[in-house]
C-alpha cells in the first residue's frame, strides 16, 4: 500500500471534496457553537451538529488519503455548450419569477432552453410549445385546483 | 353526475349572489395565507373566500399561499410588497406572535393594520385516565415540587401549547424556566404519547382531544377559556380551580401598512359584514370554530396586550434572550 | 363474525350505483392530480376536499377514499417514468423504477407497481378491517425510544443504496444529514445553519432535494454527455406487460413490502418512508440477481411500492380507531370527516357504523377500480418516453419545477432546486450515489427528534434505549444487520470497505 502514496500524482477533485467536507464541518461546528439556548433536559440542539461535524471531518480526512492514492473516479469531458444552455434556462426561470414575469413565461423559457441544450435548433418553435404547455398547466393548476401561481402579464389574460 | 353536482353548486352560488345587495359586489380582495395549502391558516383564508363571495360581499377573492417560518415570511411580504394595497388581507393568529419573536423576524405585527379577530379556540390540559392527577391543584403541586418530573406533550416549541405550559407552571408557583416541555410534530403524535402514558400531561386545542375525552381515555384537568365551554360543560376552567390562567388560540386578519382611513374602513366593514353573515356562521359550525369576532379598534388593543404577554412568557421559558 | 356482518353491511352501502360512481370519480381525480410532481397525496386530498363538500356524508367519504388511494397510485408513475419522486415515499420506487423505464422496461415497472399497490392495498385494508383495534393498542405503546431504534434500523439499510464505494456513499449520507440540520430545531425552536435567510427556517424540503438531485441532476448529466455517448431511450423493449419471470420475482416482494408497510404505517410516528427503505434493502439482500440492483431490478420497484401503499392504509388504523391523524394526509382527512360533524375516534364505530363500514368497503372497491383504471393506462404512459429526447427532457424540467412553482414559488426555493440539480450532476460525474443524501435528509431529523424526546423523558439517561424491550430488540436487529455481513465475509472484506 505504501508505495502507492509515493507516485507523486495527486487527485485534484478528491482534494477539493476533502476541502469542502472539512470546510462544511467547520461551518457546522461554528454554527453550533453560536447557539445560545440549550435544552433544560436531555441533549440540546447542538449535539447532532457535533455528531455530523465529526462525521464530516472523518470523511474529509478519508478523501485526503484517497487523493494521494487512487483518487475518485475520473469523469469524461462534458459537453459544456449543452450545460450553458440549460443553465441559462434555469437562471432565466428564476429571474422570470423574481421579476414578476409569471409562470407561463418561465415555463416557456426553461422548455426552450433545455430543448436547445439537447441539440434542437428551433428556439422559436420550442418557445411556442413551451408557452402552450405553460398555459395548459396554468389553467389546470389555477382554475381547477385553485392554487395561486406566480402571475405576470400573460396570466392576467385568463 | 359530477357535472350536475358542480352546476348545482354554481346555481346556488348565483342565486345567493343575486339575493344580496350589489353595493359591495365590486370589491376585489386578495387574502394571503402565510402557510402551506391544507393548514389551519389556509383553511381560514379559504373559508373567508367562500363566505365573502357566496354572501356577495366581494366580487372576487383570491387566496395566495406564502409558506415558511411560522408565517413570518408571509408577514414580511405583506409589510414590504403590500404596502398601501387596500385590497390585500392576511390571515394570522396567536402562533405568529410567538414565531416573530422566535425567528427574530425583522417585521412585526405592529407594522400591519389590524382588521379583525375572527375565531378563537380554548386550549385544554389533559392527563391519561389512569393518572393519579385529578385536578389542576394536583398538577400544580407536582409542577411546584419538581418541574422536571412533569413532562408535557404538545405542539411546536414557542407555540400556544408551550406558552400555556409555561403560564401554568408560573401560575402554580413553580419555576417556568424548568418546565420539561416536549414538542411533538402534529397533534396525532402528541396524543399517542398521552394514550401510551409516556408523558404526564398533554396540551392541545379542545377539539383535538374531544373524542378521547368523551371515550373516557383522557381526563380534563382544565380549559383555558374564561368560562366553561358550551360543548364541554363538565370541563372546569383553570380560573374556577384557583389557577389564574387564561389563554385563547385566536385567528385574525390584518391588512398591509400605509392604508388611508377610507381603505381601512372598507376592509373592516367587509370583514365585519362577513363575520355576521349566514355563510360564515355555517362554516364556523361545520369546522367547529368558535366565533370570536372583535372589530378593528378593539382587536388592535388586544393584539398589543397579547404581544407583550407572549414576549414575557418566552423570556421566562428561555426561548428568547 | 360481527366484523364480517358489519363489513357486508358496508358493502351494501358502497355498492349503490351512485356511491360506485362517486368512488370512480374520486379514483380518477386522485390519480390525475397525484401524477403531478410536487403535489403529493396530502395536497391532492386538500385540493379536492371542497369538491366533496356538496355530497351527502356517505358519498363524500367514499369519494374521499377514492381520492386518497388514487393519489397514492399517481405518485409512483412520475417516479418511474420521469425519475421525479413527487413525495418522499416514492423515492425508493424511483431508484430502480427509472432505470427500468430507461431500459425499455417501463411497462413491467408500472405494472408491478400497480399490481403491488393493489395487493398491498387489499391486504392492508383487510388488516385494517380485522386487526385495527388490536394493532392500535400496540401502536400507542411505542415511545420515542422505540421510534429512535426504528430509525437506526432504517439507517443501517441505507448502505443498500451506496453503490460500489462505502466512502462515497457515506459522504453522500452525511451531507444529507447535515442538510437535515438546516432550519428551526423542532425541540427548542432555534434556527440552525440558516445564516439569516428566512426561507431556510423551514428547512430543506425533501421533495426539493429529491427532485433536484434526481430529475434536474439527471437531465444535466445526460445533456453533458450527449455527443459522447448519446442516451438511447427505448420506450418498450420486450413485453409491455409483465412476463412470467417478472411475476415470479414480484410476488414475494409485494408481500414482504406489505408486511413492512402496514404495521409501520399504523404507528403514530412511523411514516411511509421507513418501510420503503426497509423493503428496498431487504429485497436487495434476498434478490437472486443482486447485480441488477442499481440497474433496474424489478424487486426494487415491487417491494417499496407495496410498502408505500400498505403504509397508506396503515395510517387509517390510528385515524379511524383513535382519531389520531399521523400524517399530513390523515390530518386533512380528519378535517374532511369533521365537515360532517364526524369525530373519528373510539366512538365512531359505535355511533356511525354505516359510514365507517361503508368507507372501509369503498377502500376495497377503490382499490379494484384503481388497478382496472391504471393497467390500461400503462401503455399510454410508456409512450411518453417516445417523445424526442430534447422535448422529453425539456418536459421533465418543466414538470420538475412546476410543483415548486405551484406550492412555494419563491426565487430562493427555485434556486435551491437548481443548486441541488448541479450537485446531483457533479455527484453523477464523480460517481457519488445521490439516494443516500435524500435518505439522510429524511431520517436524520426524525432520528434526532425522537432521541432527544426520549432523553428528555428519561431526564438524560441513555439507558432508556436498552431498558425497553421494543427499542432494545430493534437496536439488536440493527446491530446484527450492520455486523453480520462483515463477520460473514471475513476481515479482508472489512479492510476493503474501510478504504
Amino acid at each position: 500500500m505504501a508505495n502507492e502514496i509515493s507516485t507523486g500524482k495527486v487527485d485534484r477533485p478528491a482534494l477539493v471534496v476533502a476541502a469542502l467536507l472539512l470546510g462544511s464541518a467547520g461551518l457546522v461546528a461554528y454554527d453550533a457553537s453560536k447557539q445560545t439556548i440549550i435544552s433544560t433536559y436531555g441533549v440540546g440542539p447542538t449535539a447532532m451538529p457535533y455528531v455530523v461535524c465529526v462525521g464530516l471531518i472523518i470523511l474529509g480526512l478519508a478523501h485526503l488519503v484517497v487523493a494521494f492514492r487512487e483518487g475518485i473516479p475520473k469523469p469524461e469531458p462534458a459537453d459544456n455548450v449543452a450545460l450553458v444552455w440549460i443553465t441559462a434556462g434555469l437562471i432565466g426561470l428564476v429571474a422570470c419569477i423574481a421579476l414578476g414575469g409569471g409562470f407561463i413565461l418561465a415555463t416557456a423559457i426553461i422548455f426552450a432552453c433545455t430543448a436547445r441544450g439537447f441539440g434542437r435548433r428551433a428556439l422559436l418553435v420550442d418557445t411556442v410549445i413551451g408557452l402552450v404547455l405553460g398555459v395548459a398547466i396554468f389553467l389546470v393548476f389555477s382554475k381547477l385546483l385553485t392554487l395561486s401561481m406566480p402571475s405576470g402579464p400573460l396570466e392576467h389574460l385568463f | 353526475m359530477l357535472k350536475s353536482i358542480l352546476s348545482r353548486g354554481a346555481v346556488t352560488a348565483l342565486a345567493l349572489v343575486g339575493l344580496t345587495t350589489a353595493a359591495f359586489a365590486q370589491l376585489e380582495l386578495k387574502i394571503m395565507a402565510p402557510a402551506a395549502p391544507g393548514g389551519g391558516w389556509d383553511g381560514t383564508a379559504r373559508s373567508m373566500q367562500q363566505a365573502l363571495t357566496a354572501s356577495g360581499i366581494a366580487k372576487s377573492v383570491q387566496v395566495a399561499n406564502v409558506t415558511g417560518a411560522g408565517g413570518t415570511i408571509g408577514l414580511a411580504q405583506l409589510v414590504t410588497a403590500g404596502k398601501g394595497d387596500g385590497s390585500q388581507l392576511m390571515v394570522n393568529g396567536f402562533v405568529m406572535v410567538g414565531a416573530i419573536l422566535l425567528n427574530k423576524s425583522p417585521v412585526t405585527l405592529t407594522q400591519t393594520t389590524p382588521i379583525a379577530r375572527l375565531t378563537a379556540e380554548a386550549l385544554v390540559i389533559v392527563v391519561p385516565t389512569e393518572s393519579p392527577i385529578k385536578n389542576a391543584k394536583d398538577l400544580a403541586e407536582r409542577v411546584k415540587a419538581d418541574p422536571a418530573k412533569v413532562t408535557w406533550a404538545g405542539g411546536s416549541a414557542g407555540g400556544a401549547d408551550h406558552i400555556l405550559a409555561a403560564l401554568f407552571a408560573g401560575a402554580a408557583g413553580g419555576d417556568a424556566t424548568k418546565i420539561n416541555y416536549i414538542p411533538f410534530s402534529g397533534g396525532g403524535e402528541a396524543l399517542a404519547a398521552m394514550l401510551g402514558g409516556r408523558v404526564t400531561a398533554g396540551i392541545s386545542g379542545y377539539g383535538e382531544f374531544e373524542g378521547q375525552i368523551k371515550a373516557g381515555k383522557l381526563r380534563v384537568i382544565g380549559v383555558s377559556s374564561p368560562a366553561r365551554l358550551a360543548n364541554a360543560p363538565d370541563a372546569p376552567t383553570f380560573k374556577e380551580q384557583g389557577v389564574d390562567l387564561e389563554l385563547l388560540n385566536w385567528r385574525s386578519v390584518v391588512a398591509p401598512p400605509g392604508l388611508n382611513a377610507a381603505q381601512t374602513q372598507a376592509l373592516a366593514d367587509a370583514v365585519g359584514k362577513m363575520a355576521k353573515s349566514k355563510e360564515w356562521n355555517e362554516i364556523l359550525k361545520a369546522r367547529g370554530w368558535d366565533d370570536a369576532y372583535l372589530p378593528a379598534a378593539e382587536f388592535a388593543t388586544f393584539l398589543k396586550a397579547e404581544e407583550a404577554r407572549v414576549a414575557k412568557v418566552m423570556k421566562d421559558v428561555g426561548l428568547i434572550k | 363474525m360481527d366484523t364480517f356482518l358489519a363489513l357486508l353491511n358496508g358493502f351494501s352501502v358502497a355498492f349503490e350505483p351512485s356511491k360506485l360512481l362517486f368512488c370512480l370519480v374520486g379514483v380518477f381525480l386522485g390519480t390525475a392530480v397525484g401524477v403531478l410532481p410536487g403535489i403529493g397525496p396530502a395536497l391532492t386530498v386538500a385540493l379536492l376536499l371542497p369538491v366533496t363538500f356538496k355530497l351527502d356524508p356517505a358519498g363524500s367519504l367514499i369519494m374521499f377514499a377514492g381520492i386518497y388511494y388514487g393519489g397514492m397510485y399517481g405518485g409512483s408513475t412520475t417516479a418511474i417514468l420521469l425519475n421525479a419522486p413527487g413525495e418522499s415515499a416514492s423515492l425508493a420506487t424511483a431508484l430502480e423504477g427509472s432505470k427500468m423505464a430507461k431500459a425499455g422496461r417501463g411497462g413491467p415497472a408500472l405494472a408491478t407497481a400497480a399490481i403491488g399497490s393493489f395487493v398491498a392495498g387489499l391486504i392492508a385494508t383487510i388488516g385494517l378491517t380485522f386487526l385495527a383495534p388490536w394493532l392500535v393498542q400496540i401502536a400507542v405503546q411505542f415511545g420515542p425510544w422505540d421510534y429512535f431504534a426504528l430509525m437506526i434500523l432504517a439507517f443501517v439499510t441505507v448502505s443498500a443504496t451506496f453503490g460500489d464505494s462505502p466512502l462515497r456513499g457515506l459522504t453522500s449520507l452525511f451531507i444529507g444529514i447535515g442538510f437535515g440540520l438546516i432550519g428551526i430545531d423542532k425541540l427548542t425552536g432555534q434556527a440552525r445553519l440558516t445564516f439569516g435567510v428566512p426561507e431556510l427556517l423551514n428547512g430543506i424540503e425533501v421533495t426539493t432535494l429529491a427532485v433536484g438531485l434526481f430529475a434536474v441532476g439527471e437531465a444535466l448529466y445526460v445533456a453533458s454527455k450527449r455527443f459522447r455517448e448519446p442516451e438511447e431511450i427505448v420506450p418498450i423493449r420486450g413485453s409491455l406487460w409483465m412476463n412470467k419471470q417478472d411475476w415470479k420475482r414480484s410476488w414475494a416482494p409485494w408481500l414482504r413490502g406489505t408486511a413492512f408497510g402496514f404495521p409501520i404505517g399504523a404507528l403514530p410516528a412511523g411514516g411511509a418512508e421507513v418501510p420503503t427503505f426497509l423493503s428496498y434493502s431487504t429485497e436487495k439482500k434476498l434478490c437472486k440477481y443482486p447485480e441488477e440492483f442499481g440497474k433496474g431490478a424489478i424487486e426494487g420497484v415491487a417491494g417499496p411500492e407495496a410498502a408505500n401503499n400498505a403504509a397508506a392504509a396503515g395510517v387509517l388504523v390510528p385515524l379511524l380507531t383513535l382519531g389520531l391523524p399521523t400524517s399530513a394526509t390523515a390530518a386533512i382527512m380528519l378535517a374532511g370527516f369533521q365537515q360532517y360533524g364526524l369525530n373519528p375516534g373510539p366512538l365512531l364505530f359505535a355511533e356511525k357504523p354505516d359510514l365507517v363500514w361503508g368507507l372501509i368497503a369503498s377502500l376495497f372497491i377503490a382499490n379494484v377500480m384503481l388497478v382496472i383504471l391504471n393497467l390500461p393506462l400503462i401503455g399510454l404512459w410508456v409512450r411518453l418516453l417516445a417523445i424526442p429526447q430534447p422535448w422529453l427532457y425539456a418536459g421533465i424540467l418543466v414538470f420538475a419545477t412546476m410543483g415548486t412553482l405551484a406550492v412555494n414559488p419563491s426565487p430562493v426555493e427555485l434556486s435551491m432546486l437548481f443548486l441541488f440539480g448541479y450537485l446531483g450532476y457533479l455527484m453523477r460525474r464523480y460517481d457519488y450515489p445521490v439516494a443516500p443524501m435524500v435518505v439522510g435528509l429524511i431520517l436524520g431529523p426524525m432520528a434526532e427528534a425522537q432521541l432527544r424526546r426520549a432523553l428528555q423523558i428519561s431526564l438524560g439517561d441513555p439507558m432508556i434505549l436498552l431498558e425497553n424491550p421494543i427499542s432494545a430488540t430493534l437496536l439488536g436487529i440493527a446491530f446484527l444487520a450492520l455486523v453480520a455481513p462483515f463477520v460473514m465475509k471475513g476481515l479482508d472484506k472489512f479492510k476493503a470497505a474501510e478504504d
